[in-house]
């Protein structure tokens, strides 16, 4: 093992440690016993079959907006706009829905899908070419452009697509069989996920082997050097931007068909936010998001389930995410200044 | 002999598997000027930095006025007076001379306001030194020679006993060169010690009254100005007996123009050029002198291509080859061995296989052979020596001359039509330097041509056929390397142009 | 007549000044932080510590300005997190900045819980409403308290002594070139430390303003992005506390304007017109970003921050 992947692996486990103990600390805090609730949780995630499915529900999106952060850091570009993507995506999505409630299936989910791929994309895609040909910084506009996506979706759920139906409750019309993604083995788990698992294979495999990765090496350490080398960072940002937002748009609309039903409030609990988490803890590696997406749905199915169970608000799930993070980051820190020091 | 204001016994210092420093011992008296001469990588800055607090040794002791003294950092140097110019400014570009000028007096209570006795003291040193200077103006407005002089006021208004200047006159015209001499020599008259860092013998022989020698991170003579011829000199700089023999470029073939440049005008980052034309033949080595700073990266960065023309034209061999767009791109023909190459010619996070890769990437296959990659790369790094050989390194970790060496190895082994060199020799020693002037040579042998960027106006008169003077964004003057002579040249790069004799 | 366009005029000044005096307080704390090339992303959650903290605080004390307080130093212990991240672990800032955030966003959605619905008493307008009829001031001291000229206070005196003091001379060479602050003899590290810490006192000191003073209520996420757009605004003000005062304000003004035309009843969906701000900011982005590319006016240390991947 070399020098590189000793850090990596030393930074794992402290990181893994320091969280574990301010989880404890947490708990702790708000009067729940620490181990137990940690062991009540790791049941909660990955316990039954159940359990599992749960966990895999809640992954897939973040999968997929993990992936819509990692493919443009591979450019350099830091982006938080998982969330609007999702929402837009879920958005243009209803869209077709809306537009063609009696469409055959054969005809009206692929529509549907692309639909919410095209607007996830659209979504990101702007911020790439405000960042592209403005300089406009790309985190900036997609953190803006999250709430204002949410606001957006509000805009139709209260007003030109309120369901009468739904009794003052603001929804769109319930999605109709043609319209909902088919779900796996008779659970909640969707095709969502099978997508998302082949896409981080097919980007891990084209960005590391491929001279499309060299390219977006070259033009992330630096600019310039890239143009000499003939690669046009106009072109790359505008490519990756549009392909991860229309992975977190695909999320969106798969959310809306398979697990909600219909676009209503609530779509997402932070979905964009915790995939940009993954997508720091794999060290903005495709391959890796996966097991920390399922690991992480797993942490976001407990909380939920401490919430109907232990009646612990599901916002503990929320300060754990961020604990962690904290600890990742500082633990990998920590681990490259010790290693820049001592070799 | 009277006693040394300071006293360097056995220093050494290692960076890795560096060595920088190996047991150097030195002593600075006052009132007089010491050249510390060597080559580039001798040790010369780095000695004197772990003087002036920047690091600190690994072994060996430092005394001033006698007793022991150990520096932590720049500001325990400084209270010591010991003040040090550096080569790479430490001025905040974005502020005033002023503010510089405030931020670096001593002592100063932390709500200081900006009274007026206060401003005075700043500016003391200023106003001897450069009397026409503004001190409103941002440092980012000032020439190259100008910021120096602010530098060195800087360092003055400390009261500093001992003043160190890390290669100094690289960066000035003839003119400005002169009067820093003058300056020099009037600081050691004023009972000041001057320690001058150099590798010119120019600078050693207007100023030096004594002079310590290094090599290879040790010291390997001392000699008071007088005793040592210039050749001497040089032969203790490199070693005895490796000093080898470069032939002059072959003289040009024809007369038919393969470059034309027509009223070309660019910019970048607020510096521009503007009517730039000439035209080179097969086989011209085309120099292009001037300070740093008047244009010279616009120029080059426009030939190769990579930044969009605002007027004019550049023509190789009958194909356009400006570019138009933000989204430039290098033609094929043209080898381009940029200024700053950890900036402009490398990735720094990439290992070299890539970086030397990195011309033809657009041609590499969907999914790249990496052994092709690698394999390609291990050539060029033993052909143009590239230390350390191993191709897995982060272009990160080479030392500067390498890293240059590295440019050159890709864009050299090219076969191009147009070669852009800026400051090719950059960070090198004389064997190196004469290395990468063979190549060029080479290649002019062949029929291409090139434009040479460069601040050493002996190299130009050396070898360039022709000699341009580029100042504030245009070309002032050219001619003929017969006809070229220093005063005229210093002349045009202190912006006075043909016309205003 | 005259009279009554004078109170309308009033009226308006009063309501953008309410509307932007958090604003202004955030924007100017990661103003300073920014100044000294550290960028932190984490205000928004720092902003919702200092709302939710100050407005608990001020319901079980009943005294707004204890609630003030205490929500500064909520904030302040925040962006402790984030100096201990950047500064010791030497992390990615970006990253942390999102890390603090969504800290915070958890610590209020949780602890929040049980202070919605909580009241708080307002603090004292400036003037007695007798003066309500005086045309012009009438309005601005009857709807205002003291926490608008104070604000405006701590930005112009900010701004001097950020360009006229030794001290604040020193944090801007930290900004620009840490290499040229070592050289001088200063410990950037220490000023950034100190940065961070003054951003998250007055980001906590906003989010309090907002629930104990503008507001008056605490709901879950209720700054909505406000940390966010206070970084976009930094970069239209050119990171000068002194122009902190118009940008905010114009913004100030544009908000209170789309609450205005959600009053009066316009047709349009109250969630379309709530994304103005949104788009405001942006716009003003984009039109510096074109037009000063990446170097105008931005510390040079923050150009590493935002140039490179980590």
């Amino acid at each position: 093992m070399n020098g590189a992947d000793r850090v990596r692996l030393l930074a794992a486990c402290g990181g893994s440690a320091a969280f574990l103990i301010a989880a404890a600390i947490f708990l702790a805090a708000i009067g729940r016993p620490p181990l137990m609730t940690l062991g009540q949780m790791a049941l909660y995630a990955f316990g039954d079959s159940y359990s599992l499915s749960e966990s895999l529900v809640k992954a897939t999106p973040i999968l997929l907006c993990a992936l819509a952060v990692i493919l443009p850091a591979r450019l350099g570009l830091i982006t938080v706009g998982g969330e609007g993507q999702l929402y837009f995506g879920a958005l243009t999505g209803t869209a077709i829905v809306v537009s063609f409630p009696n469409g055959p299936m054969f005809l009206l989910l692929p529509a549907v899908l692309l639909a919410g791929a095209i607007g996830g994309a659209f979504w990101s895609g702007a911020a790439g070419f405000l960042r592209a040909r403005c300089n406009v910084n790309e985190t900036i506009s997609t953190l803006l452009m999250n709430y204002v996506a949410v606001l957006l979706v509000n805009y139709v759920i209260y007003g030109a697509w309120k369901d009468p139906a739904s009794l003052g409750w603001p929804a769109s019309i319930a999605f109709p069989p043609a319209a909902t993604v088919p779900s796996l083995f008779g659970t909640r788990v969707h095709l969502g996920l099978v997508v998302g698992v082949i896409a981080a294979l097919i980007l891990h495999v084209g960005v590391t082997y491929g001279r499309w990765g060299i390219a977006l090496r070259v033009l992330s350490g630096n600019r310039k050097v890239g143009a000499m080398a003939g690669f046009s960072f106009v072109r790359q940002t505008l490519l990756v931007m549009t392909i991860g937002g229309s992975l977190a748009g695909f999320a969106g609309i798969c959310e809306t068909s398979a697990i909600q039903g219909r676009l209503q409030a609530g779509l997402s609990v932070g979905y964009g936010l915790t995939g940009f988490l993954v997508a720091w803890l794999s060290g903005q590696n495709f391959l890796r998001a996966v097991p920390i997406a399922i690991l992480i749905g797993g942490l976001i199915a407990a909380g939920d389930a401490l919430q109907l169970y232990s009646k612990v608000p599901s916002a503990s799930a929320t300060i754990l995410q961020g604990m962690l993070f904290v600890a990742a980051l500082g633990a990998r820190g920590l681990a490259g200044r010790w290693s820049s020091r001592y070799g | 002999m009277s006693l040394p204001l300071v006293k360097m016994s056995a220093i050494s210092k290692t960076f890795g598997p560096v060595i920088a420093n190996d047991d150097v011992s030195l002593e600075i008296h006052a009132g007089e000027v010491l050249a510390l001469l060597g080559e580039n990588g001798a040790g010369k800055s780095t000695l004197m930095k772990i003087l002036y607090g920047f690091y600190r040794p690994d072994g060996g002791t430092i005394q001033v006025d006698g007793s022991v003294a150990a520096f932590a950092s720049p500001r325990d140097a400084m209270a010591h007076g010991i003040g040090m110019v550096f080569q790479q400014f430490s001025l905040v570009t974005a502020l005033s001379v002023l503010e510089n000028l405030l931020a670096a007096l001593p002592g100063a209570p932390w709500l200081q306001l900006r009274r007026r006795p206060r401003v005075a003291e700043a500016l003391r040193w200023l106003h001897r030194l450069a009397p026409n200077l503004d001190p409103q103006r941002p440092v980012r407005s000032l020439s190259v020679g100008e910021r120096q002089l602010v530098e060195l006021a800087k360092v003055l208004n400390l009261d500093a006993r001992v003043i160190i200047l890390d290669e100094p006159t690289s960066v000035l015209t003839p003119a400005e060169t002169e009067r820093l001499y003058g300056f020099i020599k009037s600081l050691a008259a004023d009972g000041k010690a001057v320690v001058l860092i150099t590798h010119k013998l120019a600078d050693v022989a207007a100023c030096a009254d004594r002079i310590t020698i290094m090599r290879g991170g040790k010291v390997v003579d001392r000699a008071t100005k007088c005793d040592r011829s210039s050749d001497a000199l040089v032969e203790a700089m490199v070693g005895v007996g490796s000093l080898g023999h470069l032939d002059p470029p072959a003289p040009m073939r024809g007369n038919l123009p393969i470059l034309r440049v027509r009223n070309l005008a660019a910019e970048v980052q607020a510096r521009t050029i503007s009517s730039i034309s000439f035209e080179l033949a097969e086989g011209e080595i085309f120099g292009i002198a001037g300070v740093s700073g008047n244009g010279q990266f616009v120029l080059a960065e426009a030939l190769a291509g990579l930044v969009p023309v605002t007027d004019g034209d550049v023509v190789l061999a009958g194909t356009s080859i400006a570019s138009h767009s933000d989204d430039g791109a290098i033609a094929a023909d043209v080898a381009y061995i940029p200024e700053r190459p950890l900036d402009n010619a490398v990735v720094p996070d990439i290992d070299l296989c890539l970086n030397l890769a990195l011309r033809t990437a657009r041609d590499l296959a969907f999914f790249p052979s990496r052994r092709n990659i690698e394999d390609r790369a291990s050539r060029l790094i033993s052909d143009y020596d590239v230390r350390p050989p191993q191709s897995a390194l982060l272009a990160a970790a080479l030392s500067g001359g390498n890293l240059q060496k590295l440019v050159v190895a890709r864009e050299l082994s090219r076969r191009p039509r147009l070669v852009i060199a800026c400051y090719p020799t950059m960070g090198l020693d004389v064997l190196a330097s004469q290395a990468v002037y063979r190549e060029i040579f080479r290649h002019v042998a062949t029929g291409a041509c090139v434009v040479w960027i460069s601040e050493d106006l002996d190299d130009l008169m050396n070898y360039a056929h022709r000699i341009a003077v580029i100042h504030d964004g245009r070309i002032v003057g050219i001619v003929r390397r017969e006809e070229a002579d220093r005063q005229t040249l210093g002349r045009w790069m202190a912006g006075y142009s043909e016309e205003s004799v | 007549m005259a009279d009554e366009a004078l109170m309308a005029t009033g009226s308006w000044v009063a309501a953008m000044l309410r509307s932007s005096t958090p604003l202004m307080m955030v924007t100017l704390g990661e103003t300073l932080t920014q100044r000294v090339g550290i960028v932190n992303l984490g205000i928004e959650g720092q902003m919702l510590c200092g709302a939710c903290t100050g407005f608990a605080v001020a319901a079980q004390t009943g005294s707004p300005a204890l609630g003030l307080a205490a929500g500064a130093i909520a904030g302040l212990l925040l962006s402790v997190i984030h100096s201990a991240l950047c500064l010791t672990c030497e992390a990615n800032q970006i990253g942390s900045g999102i890390a603090v955030w969504t800290l915070g966003l958890g610590l209020t959605s949780y602890f929040g819980r049980s202070v919605i619905g909580g009241k708080v008493s307002g603090l004292a307008p400036l003037a007695g409403s007798k003066f309500s009829d005086v045309p012009l001031v009438g309005p601005i001291l009857t709807q205002l308290t003291f926490i608008a000229p104070a604000a405006i206070i701590i930005v112009l005196v900010a701004g001097f002594w950020l360009y006229r003091t030794r001290t604040g001379l020193n944090w801007r060479i930290v900004g620009e070139s840490s290499q040229a602050a070592r050289a001088l003899g200063l410990r950037p590290v220490m000023i950034q430390a100190q940065g961070i810490l003054v951003g998250g006192l007055l980001s906590g000191f906003a989010g309090a303003i907002l629930s104990v003073d503008y507001t008056q209520t605490w709901a879950n996420e209720m700054t909505k992005g406000r940390g966010f757009v206070a970084v976009g605004l930094v970069i239209v003000a050119r990171w000068n506390p002194y122009l902190v005062l118009p940008v905010v304000l114009l913004f100030g003004l544009s908000e209170a304007a789309t609450l205005r035309l959600q009053a009066t009843g316009l047709s349009l969906s109250p969630y379309l017109i709530a994304c103005l701000p949104y788009f405001v900011c942006l716009l003003c982005v984009i039109i510096v970003s074109i037009r000063e590319g990446r170097i105008g006016g931005m510390p040079a240390e923050l150009a590493s921050v935002f140039d490179r991947k980590s």
